[in-house]
């Protein structure tokens, strides 16, 4: 009894304060509007977007060749990496202007990421990793579970309780998925999903993630140096050509 | 899912590294309670043997030594008190009791105590506890044997069966008074105390045995009997008095004063038993701090093995920490799953400390009860287990804050790299 109230106690103690975690209803023209915006790395590598809007439920592809800064824009766009000049609106909020928790709670909430490499946590179950994004954009702990299992059903992962390390290659990216759409996010960011897979499954991991965000309504940006996944878009920006890049030093 | 959820699914992926981080914690508390439990209990154990008496008379070099030798069996006193002088201080203050003692003799190493009815009659081992047999009765008349627990336990012998003592503490230095035989007539129940290994008989036919061997130097061979027994022979090594008191209480007012006037007889010494254990705690209590500050430097190191165990778990875990702080967690919050986990590693370490202690509590008493006679009570002091717990816990959160550190400083986009 009593190490169970310390448990309690101590898991009360970790818990964030109370997070409305409303999905989003507002009317917008765009989930993400960046403008004039500048970063500079300290080895000389900047980048500036003059204008960029990502429109609800669009579907973009961000091509570009390795190492032209097409992460980086992600992560600019997703509040991992602070631009040093310009704004950046996510879903109506300045990001820009948001402390690190603000751009934090913004990113649980309104955005889903999907890696080249999924990221799976290999410790946790497949539902575990669905229901910690549900953790992170606050949802309330009684739904956690259920909303995963139904995600995972949904996308096809007959295995919930496996853990992400027992899964195969398409599963994980298939959980991957689940995660980034959990908390119904306005965006989903995607850093080269396809980059290390066949071409029969990369049109498969792009039809199950394409189709999940279609089914959520949240806009797509892709980022890809493959450009045969063009045709798959309603919009492509290349990169270097969108992004001024330049070496300072 | 929550932030505790994290945190046990994190603990039991490394399982192996988990139990030992909690065992050096589990063992450190351990040891810290067991030392705890046993110094309280173990000095309250010493105090039994004194039991119902105010005042020991001997004539050992010191007061302490006196206590140690009369009470606790420790050495055979050298320096006798003569019977005349017993009768003087018996006869000097209106005392409730006075009990001689006469030590000296063993029976295959246990030593012998001889004394006086009233020592069983009068005189309590355990304050509020009497001597009671297990079997057999009290020695009435000479040459009689009556046994405590232990001796009993360690001699083998039984009611009925007859034995030698040996002249002097030990069977090696001694020898058998083969011409005197004793009848074991009664053994005792344990008192927790140091009787529980004296063998008791009467004074005379102690003070035969010896009167025997005086007259066997002197040429004299034929057995020798009471009538034999001149004023010399009389010897006592110890007095064990008791002062009046009220009715239902257990101090004397009279005690210090009758405590100086004996005081003032320098062929005698003259102490008050609670007090002198009470010194010798305070002698011990040195050595008693030195194994406290060695189960806490245990506690300390163990504290650093969960610090080295949660910091080189940290390579591997800045990509796991770049994931969730991806999802949207807050740097803050990951720390806190660290120092969580830490936490709950103190925890549970101290949890099995606390086991550890109880079952080594109850070990450690029955060795001590097996070995020396002490019996202690190996229950456990709940404010000290909540102290050592918590404790535990508030070293394994202070032991976390650098690994902590690290997790908070982990940049999220340099560990997101496919090849990262």
């Amino acid at each position: 009894m009593a190490v169970r109230w310390v448990l309690v106690t101590l898991d009360k103690a970790l818990a964030p304060a109370a997070l409305h975690t409303r999905r989003y209803t507002g009317s917008m023209k765009s989930v993400a509007m960046l403008q004039g915006v500048t970063f500079q790395r300290d080895h000389g590598f900047s980048m500036h977007i003059d204008s960029l809007s990502i429109e609800p439920g669009s579907m973009t592809l961000l091509l570009g060749a390795s190492g032209s800064g097409k992460s980086t824009l992600l992560w600019l766009i997703a509040g991992l990496l602070r631009s040093t000049s310009g704004s950046i609106e996510i879903a109506g909020e300045r990001l820009d202007t948001l402390h690190e928790a603000g751009r934090d709670r913004l990113r649980a909430r309104r955005m889903g990421l999907v890696f080249q490499t999924h990221h799976l946590l290999a410790d946790f179950t497949a539902e575990e990793n669905v229901s910690l994004a549900l953790m992170a954009a606050g949802e309330s702990e009684r739904t956690h579970h259920a909303r995963s299992l139904e995600l995972l059903a949904s996308l096809g992962i007959d295995r919930p309780t496996a853990k992400a390390s027992q899964l195969s290659v398409g599963q994980q990216q298939r959980v991957a998925v689940a995660r980034a759409i959990a908390c119904r996010p306005v965006l989903v960011l995607a850093d080269e999903p396809t980059a290390s897979l066949d071409a029969a499954n990369r049109d498969i991991a792009m039809d199950v993630l394409q189709q999940a965000c279609r089914t959520t309504g949240a806009a797509l940006v892709c980022a890809s140096h493959d450009p045969s996944l063009a045709s798959r878009f309603q919009r492509t920006l290349d990169v270097n050509a969108f992004v001024s890049q330049k070496v300072v030093a | 899912m929550n932030d505790l959820r994290v945190v046990i699914i994190s603990l039991r992926a490394r399982l192996l590294s988990t139990i030992i981080t909690s065992s050096s914690v589990a063992v450190a508390v351990g040891l810290l309670l067991t030392m705890l439990s046993l110094r309280t209990a173990g000095f309250d154990a010493f105090q039994r043997g004194t039991g119902t008496m105010h005042l020991l008379v001997s004539s050992d070099p010191s007061p302490l030594v006196a206590v140690l030798n009369g009470i606790f069996y420790a050495n055979a006193p050298s320096n006798p008190i003569a019977w005349e002088k017993y009768n003087q201080i018996r006869t000097s203050f209106p005392y409730d009791w006075t009990i001689p003692i006469q030590q000296g003799d063993s029976f295959r190493g246990f030593p012998v105590c001889a004394t006086t009815n009233e020592f069983f009659t009068k005189f309590q081992p355990a304050k509020g506890e009497p001597w009671t047999l297990k079997e057999g009765r009290f020695p009435e008349k000479s040459f009689e044997l009556c046994l405590g627990s232990q001796a009993a336990d360690g001699t083998g012998l039984r009611l009925g069966q007859r034995a030698e003592l040996t002249h002097g503490a030990d069977s090696v230095s001694g020898h058998e008074h083969g011409d005197f035989p004793y009848t074991v007539v009664g053994i005792l129940k344990p008192t927790g105390s140091a009787h529980d290994r004296a063998v008791f008989t009467d004074l005379e036919s102690t003070w035969i045995l010896h009167a025997h061997d005086r007259r066997e130097r002197e040429g004299l061979h034929e057995l020798t009997t009471v009538s034999d027994l001149t004023e010399s022979d009389r010897k006592i090594t110890g007095i064990l008095l008791r002062l009046p008191t009220r009715p239902g209480s257990d101090a004397s007012a009279a005690l210090q004063q009758q405590f100086d006037a004996l005081r003032r007889d320098t062929s005698i010494v003259v102490a008050q038993p609670s007090q002198q254990i009470d010194r010798l705690r305070s002698i011990v209590g040195n050595v008693d701090s030195l194994f406290l500050a060695l189960g806490v430097a245990v506690l300390v190191s163990s504290g650093i093995s969960i610090l080295l165990a949660l910091y080189n778990s940290m390579a591997e875990r800045r990509r796991q920490i770049a994931i969730l702080r991806a999802m949207g967690l807050p740097r803050g919050r990951i720390q806190g799953m660290v120092v969580a986990e830490a936490c709950l590693i103190g925890f549970i370490g101290g949890l099995a400390g606390i086991i550890l202690s109880l079952v080594g509590g109850v070990v450690a008493a029955a060795a001590l009860k097996q070995n020396i006679g002490l019996v202690v009570d190996p229950s456990l002091d709940l404010r000290s287990a909540i102290i050592v717990l918590a404790s535990a816990v508030v070293l394994a959160a202070v032991a976390s804050l650098l690994p902590a550190w690290v997790a908070y400083r982990t940049q999220v986009a340099d560990h997101l790299r496919p090849d990262a």
